[in-house]
């Protein structure tokens, strides 16, 4: 009897989602659907409101990504004033930039995914979590929670708070990074570049290459930023896709001109769209972003120690590795490649310069900030009057981007765990572990409201229930 | 050295009534304090250095103010939030050592989007802030100052 799985809501990601897992006669999997089930529609929010409200209008998304959504759209609105901001604000956004990708990352990985793969797939999920991770390996957890706190140490120092810090603005940044602030990030840096080494050294002896394949492996084309020689690049630089061997589909491309390239789909089922690239049509021309999108796509870091941890771990894949685990792999890399930029940028003298803004009224009617958070690229455009009033806005947000990557890695993981229709907790957990992987924030793309238990409900042919399995 | 953590998002409502009721009283109680959305695991660190806690939080409950000590307890399915008992269990268990936890729940009738309290979250805050002072006091008589 053909029947459905759900598994809703999806745990210890930012939102609500939950899954569906669609069984065939012999109870083995004949698809899955990843689900996006809440809807927010910020852009039509920002109708109306003034370009220099966007900043700090659109870090209202999301309470784990306001950097990111700060930064993009300061972007933009440099555009629209078709200013040029100071180099010192260039180099502080990009402080702040890596300073959220270290505390975003090391969320990711310390809070959210490591107990699913350090205690194991198949522990109880009531203790799968960081209060379970302290439990099993204290000095782990420890040093996790420090490295995030680091990384938020920086943007508060840089913006006066943790969350939602009202700073970068339109043509620039609206506060200098004193000297003993430079030199206290400065301190702390080499405890966090040990921690980060640390951990990367655990993993890699954790996990060989073959149980890397834990949460499905499958090709797909990458996207990402580049800086020059193919860098890897988290604040401007030059949009680049490759294939799953590494060959480059789009390269040296201006970001601005992202929808001659990209497009969005929809779906009845889900409220998060699919961003696709636009010549391979829909589903076909499905690419990933974020963290393993970025080192797919870069030649290399650009960083000592970064690159020597990068060749390592391309000793253990192709050129392009295509398993969903290596997601957390690629995040412990950009941790480090993060901190090492960040002592780069502190010894830049420039660092400490008061010439943080430029000026300019509405010069421009359409502009187009794109840069790369933790997740994924980031794309702000908004459509202004001469009064620099928005007229429209749209958001193309790093989630939405490995859409198409995370209902593949749901489908795959479910046929390779769910056989003739026994279903256990830790297959579902390593199911949830393969949408954990991209560390959606579906706070970004949609919306999100708090924590819910998981529900999961087996569903007949017919429609009616078979069982319900709850968790707290 | 103790410590008053207001906790609660002051744009739903009565929600805000923790971080409300320690902004009116930080000038005057001669703590520690500090109001966040939510408790995260950046806090143990620093918690673990303080000698009591008090969190004060915004309950649905019909109950009306409650003032109870609290203890560390593991939490369950968490994400990067904690309750106040699973912070503690986290600050002990990764930095040695937890303060005496108190919790300190304040009714809330309206948790809807909005930056102002209810009339009887209002009504509750000026009970409340006697509670508050009487639990910094007796913290003040009990190390000697």
């Amino acid at each position: 009897m053909a029947r459905e799985v759900h598994i809703e809501p999806v745990t210890r990601i930012e939102g609500h989602a939950k899954i569906t897992i669609f069984l065939d006669d012999e109870g083995d999997v004949r698809d899955a659907q990843f689900h996006v089930t809440e809807l927010r529609g910020f852009e039509r929010f920002c109708q109306g409101r003034t370009l220099w409200e966007m900043p700090g209008l659109t870090a209202r998304i999301c309470g784990i990504c306001p950097v990111s959504h700060i930064l993009a759209s300061a972007k933009t609105c440099d555009a629209l004033l078709a200013v040029t901001p100071p180099e010192t604000a260039v180099l502080l956004r990009r402080l702040m930039n890596l300073g959220q990708f270290v505390q975003s990352h090391a969320l990711s990985f310390f809070y959210l995914s490591a107990p699913d793969f350090l205690l194991g797939w198949d522990t109880d999920p009531a203790t799968r979590n960081v209060v379970g991770l302290v439990q099993a390996d204290p000095d782990l957890a420890r040093k996790g929670i420090r490295l995030r706190s680091f990384g938020q140490e920086i943007i508060s120092r840089l913006g006066g708070k943790k969350i939602h810090p009202a700073w970068a603005v339109p043509g620039g940044v609206n506060q200098p990074l004193g000297a003993a602030d430079r030199d206290w990030i400065l301190a702390a840096l080499p405890e966090a570049k040990e921690t980060t080494l640390g951990t990367i050294r655990l993993f890699r002896e954790t996990f060989d290459p073959a149980a890397r394949d834990v949460l499905s492996t499958f090709d797909s084309m990458y996207m990402g930023l580049v800086g020059e020689d193919g860098l890897w690049e988290h604040y401007d630089g030059r949009l680049r896709i490759v294939d799953s061997c590494g060959e480059r589909i789009l390269d040296d491309v201006d970001p601005r001109v992202y929808p001659e390239n990209i497009v969005e789909a929809s779906e009845p089922w889900t409220y998060l769209k699919f961003p696709h690239y636009k010549p391979m049509g829909y589903p076909d021309g499905m690419y990933r972003v974020g963290p393993l999108g970025r080192v797919n796509v870069c030649e290399r870091f650009g960083t000592p120690e970064a690159d020597r941890e990068l060749a390592i771990f391309r000793e253990t894949s192709s050129r392009c590795s295509g398993r969903v685990f290596d997601y957390h792999y690629a995040r412990l890399l950009e941790i480090l490649a993060s901190l090492e930029r960040i002592e780069r940028l502190l010894a830049d003298e420039r660092i400490t310069s008061t010439h943080i803004r430029a000026e300019a009224g509405v010069n421009e009617l359409e502009g187009v900030g794109v840069h790369e958070a933790p997740r994924g690229t980031l794309i702000h455009h908004y459509w202004v009057d001469e009064g620099g009033l928005i007229e429209k806005a749209n958001f193309i947000v790093s989630t939405g981007h490995n859409n198409l990557g995370m209902n593949r890695a749901v489908r795959e993981i479910a046929k390779t765990y769910i056989r003739k229709g026994e279903i256990t907790e830790g297959i579902l957990n390593r199911v949830e572990g393969g949408i954990r992987a991209y560390d959606p924030c579906l706070s970004c793309s949609v919306h999100a409201v708090g924590q819910m238990p998981l529900i999961v409900d087996v569903v007949g042919a017919d429609g009616t229930p078979v069982t319900r399995l709850v968790r707290d | 050295m103790d410590w008053i953590i207001g906790i609660g998002n002051r744009m739903r409502g009565d929600d805000g009534l923790g971080p409300v009721l320690v902004d009116r009283l930080e000038a005057t109680l001669g703590v520690r304090t500090c109001s966040v959305d939510q408790l995260t695991a950046e806090l143990a660190e620093d918690l673990s250095t303080a000698d009591r806690v008090l969190f004060v939080d915004a309950t649905a409950g019909e109950n009306g103010i409650e003032l109870k000590p609290i203890a560390p307890r593991p939490a369950r399915g968490l994400g990067h939030a904690l309750p106040p008992e699973g912070l503690l269990e986290l600050t002990a268990r990764a930095f040695g050592r937890a303060p005496a936890g108190w919790l300190l729940a304040i009714p809330g009738r309206l948790f809807g989007w909005g930056e102002c309290l209810s009339e009887e979250a209002e009504a509750c805050l000026f009970e409340a802030e006697a509670t508050l002072q009487r639990w910094v006091q007796r913290a003040m008589v009990m190390v000697g100052v």
